[in-house]
């Protein structure tokens, strides 16, 4: 079956009001332009996940699309605080978002939970902090400190999470949506496969023929994935190996726009609101900065030796 | 040439202690700036066969700029393995693997725990941080936690806003209490003004050496518990010939490391 389409039929059609999002990335492979389109079609009350969120995280809080957020920190790396999400916390503009906090071992652990239909899972984390007092909507559910019913020391279990639907953005994948990636993996592959359906936006569509050239590299197989959609330089201003580095001058505009709400509203308007789609978000990119500014961000090629899987 | 050059900048002096801590074949979860320098310094010294993680999934990577997030894209090319989170996080730190983390945080208190999570109450954040990231696992589970924090009595307060990062949490016993791993905990702390480490007894972290320029006196001003202060204090040893040349000749040869300077480690 063809699953390709454009992202705004995929968001339209597979991201609902009040849905619970995974979207993956870590700075790598950022699933941006779905972010875009679902600030443009203007969701509401989405909970949204993934370990070390980041500036896109930062965009959805701001715009208002997210109730809620399971949490394991969030940043603009080199530029510091998120700007957004301390406007929504400290002033609630444009409003509170409840947060859900663990770490960067316990919320993959749970998404890895999730993906193998497990109820729960021990993880040696969190123990004796803060973060053990605080609960926030998952109240109870958070975490059970329990005896181990094998030794009957003290263990910590936390759920398994399992979104309604979960975008990640990779290099390649083919028209059913047999997805692959290579570099920096975050927690991605866990946090799509406990997902109850897959967006994938990939830098480019291949046939299957290309996917069984290298197997290894698939992280979601084509029966969890219900969109597929060719996007390259999706994952501006982060970066996707191979294709196109990080863009760290544009990540100093959204610092400096995201710092005021009139800044950011005005970032949003030109680079989301005004733009229909992830093509003409490139040629505003390209006005904006020059076809060298553009270029100046595409990878150089190294390639290594091909691998053969046959016998 | 002399052993001691005097030319230093104070964020080279703490990059250099950092170093000093890694023992030769030690694996290490670096962050950015700080981490990196100190296990580069250490590699390229004293211990060579020590290793390198990102908790992004990254495993002995090959930089060939310096690395702005543990996300960056030059941890790609050249790395020995990248997976992602659970690998790091979950097989390597968790399974037991891990033997230094580096830390760092808004608040450290006298037990090296530390806060990362908000300055004010929680539910009305006068300034609301990050939050854990990494480092709550790390500070559980790396065998030696390295704390590096700014030295003054808001950074290093009597008592935390916010407890993200386990560290001694309150005192002897409490993290065998919740059946920790064995063995693990923070071994130092390092400051812009002194080196203190923890009393194996009552976990409290004591003054071990003060930087050259620096005094007891000022430090304990600066410490905001009544910090207690080694039989046989000392003057920190300042950074080598050997350490600051590969710091500037093969680390950092734009000296980056002066942006922290600007931060305050001065």
């Amino acid at each position: 079956m063809n699953k390709v389409m454009t992202m705004k039929e995929a968001v339209a059609t597979h991201v609902q009001n009040n849905d619970f999002v995974y979207i993956g990335g870590y700075i790598c492979r950022t699933p941006f332009s779905a972010v875009h389109e679902i600030i443009r079609q203007k969701k509401k009350g989405l909970t949204i996940t993934r370990g070390n969120a980041a500036d896109d995280f930062d965009m959805m809080i701001g715009a208002g699309v997210v109730r809620r957020f399971i949490s394991t920190f969030i940043s603009l790396g080199v530029y510091g605080l998120a700007r957004c999400y301390r406007r929504s916390l400290e002033k609630c503009i444009p409003h509170k978002i409840e947060v859900e906090e663990y770490t960067n071992l316990s919320l993959p652990m749970m998404l890895m939970a999730g993906a193998m239909g497990m109820p729960f899972i021990p993880v040696k984390d969190l123990l004796g902090t803060d973060l053990m007092k605080i609960k926030g909507f998952l109240g109870e559910n958070k975490y059970k400190l329990i005896d181990s019913p094998f030794d009957g020391k003290p263990v910590l279990v936390v759920p398994a999470l399992n979104p309604d639907v979960g975008i990640i953005h990779v290099q390649q994948a083919d028209e059913n949506g047999n997805a692959q990636i290579w570099g920096i993996g975050g927690d991605c592959k866990y946090g799509a496969n406990a997902s109850k359906k897959v967006i994938v936006s990939c830098e480019r569509i291949v046939s299957r023929e290309v996917i069984g050239k290298d197997p290894s590299r698939t992280i979601v197989p084509d029966f969890k994935v219900v969109a597929v959609v060719e996007e390259p330089f999706a994952s501006h201003p982060g970066y996707t190996p191979g294709f196109y580095d990080q863009d760290f001058g544009f990540g100093y505009l959204y610092k400096e726009a995201s710092g005021t709400e009139e800044g950011f509203h005005a970032f949003l308007k030109e680079w989301v609101h005004d733009i229909p789609d992830r093509a003409a978000y490139i040629q505003h990119f390209i006005d904006r900065f020059g076809y060298a500014g553009y270029k100046k961000l595409q990878a150089k090629f190294d390639y290594g030796y091909p691998v053969s899987y046959e016998y | 040439m002399n052993e001691h050059p005097n030319d230093y900048i104070k964020p080279e002096l703490m990059a250099c202690c950092g170093a000093r801590e890694i023992m030769d074949g030690d694996v290490v979860v670096v962050g950015t700036g700080f981490p990196t320098m100190s296990a580069n310094i250490a590699k390229h010294t004293h211990a060579p066969r020590a290793v390198m993680l990102q908790e992004s999934g990254v495993y002995d990577a090959r930089p060939r700029r310096p690395a702005l997030s543990v996300g960056d894209a030059c941890l790609n090319p050249g790395a020995a393995m990248i997976g992602g989170l659970i690998d790091v996080m979950g097989m390597f730190l968790q399974g037991g693997w891990v033997d230094v983390g580096f830390l760092s945080g808004s608040q450290v208190d006298r037990y090296g725990n530390i806060n990362t999570t908000c300055i004010g109450p929680y539910e009305q954040p006068k300034s609301r941080l990050p939050g854990s990231g990494g480092a709550n696992p790390i500070g559980a589970m790396a065998k030696r936690g390295l704390i590096i924090v700014q030295h003054d009595p808001r950074r290093l307060p009597a008592r935390l806003d916010f407890m993200t990062t386990p560290g001694y949490i309150d005192g002897p016993g409490a993290r065998e209490k919740l059946n920790m791993p064995p063995k693990t905990g923070p071994s130092i702390i390092v400051t812009n003004k002194a080196i203190l480490r923890f009393d194996p007894d009552t976990k409290e972290a004591y003054l071990a050496s003060y930087h050259p320029g620096h005094t007891v006196d000022e430090i304990r001003r600066s410490t905001g518990w009544d910090i207690q202060v080694a039989d046989d204090i000392q003057e920190t040893e300042p950074p080598r010939a050997e350490e600051l040349s590969v710091l500037r000749d093969i680390l950092d040869p734009h000296r980056m490391i002066k942006i922290y300077e600007g931060k305050g480690y001065v």
